[in-house]
């Protein structure tokens, strides 16, 4: 028996979304074919204001709210502008913000280096990052990505890009277990491995 | 350390398979010795091959692991093939888990997951490879001298994976880099960036020539150090084997060499060179300059030329490569001491005997082979044969033996 249209396409947007297997795709759809008229109708309104009502902070790149041209974070006067930290995705600043612990701004990348994916520099908001350092303004670079094969990889390069502006460097502390997440570590990790940071010879 | 009790469930012919081993007796110095025999196809060797990969989480038979699912088992949307055994290693006991499971992708396809748990949690297979150790002696092994250079880097991985703590996840790793770097130089090549260096590789590939040197001199140290321990158990029991008539040399080849280019052009031939005073700083660094002056073949090759992956290793009895000029009987003989070597390495290195898995090895072998065999694995702790026939071993060896009957998928104790 073959799929009617609408849900094959369904299953098949799904399954291109990551982490999501040609299974719970199925188990997706036909739970939302069962669900009651709302469910179905919240996720279609949510998922298409997604794009209509957010935007990226032109400093940052973390997301921010359709219409604002900068996010909380920038345009906060008690943040330091002095320190960067910078980050893969949006919520790695999400994590670090739920610390408490760090007053400075942050740079979403938007990435990391992965040739096997075809993502070079130019496809992360690096051209981004080094104009604000060579702005002046910033003192000190935090390299805050994820402690990866290419995350280490991305850091080190970052780390070559901004040396000829005598910017302070450092990279977060290996409180971080290889191949960890950011964005799953405790509070507890999180605030040792910023405390800990380490110079970038 | 040895096997307590091995479950299995779907792996191959046998469907389902729950045993006890017996150890062996420490003060009477027996025991702890099982013979599996049983006619052809009978499921003998899958036995070992089961046991094997709970040490090394890959067959010795194939690269395929979805061909050790029994294929009636397979033909279920969702097919799941179970291996579990309890070993005692040291004083800790330790439950030990993998499964197979063939679930469906995609309209028809089905892709196979591994899954590796130790004392009840999941763990990456390489935080727990080293954990059960085993060695494994089969006919085939000699692809180890006569195949291609593949098989011995794969033969010193599953080795060193076993006994070296972190080797496992640093080769990943190293993969991981080496992969990354190919995709790049690759990409480089594409943009023709290596007919015109002006254009310059935008500081992207010193990044990963660091990874890879980093990981790659770390794989290289480890292998100096482990080839030189081998051989020297292994040319002591050559020695032996050979009522003192050959000499085995295991002459390690790093596709990049540490030793300074003037030095391996001034040794003869099939001379073996000692590496051993190397420092991982110094391996390092000269690795990442090497890198620098391949770069330009690199790009244009778009392949990463040198380390770890591209290595060699010889073995050279009475001055003469084996591969290239050795007999089949010479071949017979420098396998089984390099298999003893290993099995004494790892005992040395872990201070634990790996549990010893002999295929059909008894038939190859002449009497006096046999009964040199029998007398070196009989030190250890654990030990499973395999055969068809029981007269390949002598009265008094089967009268201490455990023998188990092979049949049809089902292990039989009743003998
Ligand atoms: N995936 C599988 N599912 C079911 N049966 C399998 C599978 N793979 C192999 N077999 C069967 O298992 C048997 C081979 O088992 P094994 O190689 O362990 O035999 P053996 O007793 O060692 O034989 P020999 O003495 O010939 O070496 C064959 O009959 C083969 O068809
Ligand atoms: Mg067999
Ligand atoms: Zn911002």
């Amino acid at each position: 028996m073959l799929l009617p249209e609408s849900i094959q396409s369904l299953i098949t947007a799904l399954e291109r979304l990551p982490g999501i297997g040609p299974k719970s795709a199925s188990r997706l759809a036909f739970y939302l074919l069962r669900a009651s008229e709302d469910v179905a109708q919240d996720l279609s309104v949510a998922l298409a204001n997604l794009k209509a009502n957010t935007a990226f902070c032109q400093e940052c790149f973390n997301i921010t709210e359709a219409g604002r041209e900068r996010c909380e974070v920038c345009e906060s006067p008690k943040r330091d502008g002095a320190v960067v930290c910078v980050v893969e995705e949006a919520l790695d600043v999400l994590a670090l913000e739920r610390t408490g612990g760090y007053q400075g701004k942050y740079h979403v990348l938007q990435g990391v280096l992965s040739p096997i994916e075809g993502i070079g520099p130019d496809d992360l908001k690096i051209k981004e990052l080094v104009a604000r350092v060579a702005n002046g303004e910033i003192k000190e670079v935090i390299l805050a990505t994820n402690p990866s094969m290419e995350g280490d990889a991305t850091a080190l390069y970052l780390q070559t890009q901004l040396k000829q502006y005598g910017v302070h460097v450092t990279r977060l502390a290996r409180g971080l277990p290889m191949g960890g997440d950011l964005e799953y570590a405790d509070q507890n990790t999180l605030l040792r491995a910023l405390s800990g940071r380490q110079e970038m010879s | 350390m040895y096997l307590k009790h091995l479950s299995l469930t779907n792996f191959r012919s046998l469907t389902r398979l729950d045993v006890e081993f017996p150890r062996r007796n420490a003060p009477q110095k027996a025991g702890g010795v099982v013979v599996l025999v049983g006619s052809n196809a009978q499921g003998k060797t899958s036995v070992l091959e089961a046991i094997y990969f709970l040490a090394a989480f890959t067959s010795f038979q194939t690269h395929v692991d979805r061909q050790m699912v029994n294929f009636h088992e397979a033909k279920n949307p969702l097919a799941v093939t179970r291996l579990a055994a309890d070993y005692q290693r040291g004083r800790s006991k330790h439950h030990l888990e993998a499964r197979l499971i063939l679930e469906p992708t995609g309209v028809n396809g089905q892709r196979l997951r591994k899954e590796i748990l130790l004392d009840g949690v999941k763990r990456h297979i390489s935080d727990v490879i080293g954990h059960f150790n085993a060695v494994i002696f089969v006919p085939q092994m000699s692809q180890i001298v006569e195949g291609g250079p593949d098989e011995r880097r794969r033969y010193l991985n599953l080795a060193l994976a076993q006994a070296v703590p972190s080797y496992a996840r640093v080769l990943s790793e190293y993969n991981q880099a080496l992969s990354q770097r190919n995709a790049l130089l690759k990409a480089l090549n594409e943009k023709g960036v290596g007919l015109n260096m002006s254009k310059g590789t935008g500081g992207q590939l010193e990044v990963w020539d660091d990874a890879l040197a980093r990981l790659g001199s770390q794989i290289i140290l480890w292998r100096i150090e482990a080839v030189q321990q081998i051989e020297r158990l292994a040319s002591r029991v050559h020695h032996e084997l050979t009522r003192g008539t050959e000499v085995l040399r295991l002459a390690y080849e790093p596709a990049y060499d540490p030793t300074k280019p003037e030095i391996q052009l001034g040794l003869k031939l099939d001379t073996v060179i000692d590496r051993s005073s190397f420092e991982l700083d110094e391996i390092q660094s000269g690795f990442l300059e090497k890198l620098k002056k391949v770069r330009n073949e690199e790009i244009a090759r778009g392949v990463t030329t040198i380390g770890p992956h591209r290595d060699e290793l010889r073995f050279i009895v009475n001055k003469v490569d084996l591969g290239a000029y050795g007999s089949r009987g010479q071949m017979r003989t420098t396998l089984l001491a390099l298999k003893l070597a290993e099995v004494e390495w790892m005992k040395e290195r872990t201070g634990e005997w790996p549990v010893i898995l002999l295929d059909e090895v008894m038939a190859e072998l002449d009497l006096q082979r046999r009964a040199d065999l029998l007398k070196y694995v009989g030190e250890s702790e654990q030990v499973l044969l395999t055969t068809t026939d029981l007269n390949l071993f002598t009265p008094e060896f089967v009268q201490h033996a455990e023998i188990w009957k092979v049949q049809a998928g089902v292990v039989n104790k009743s003998m």
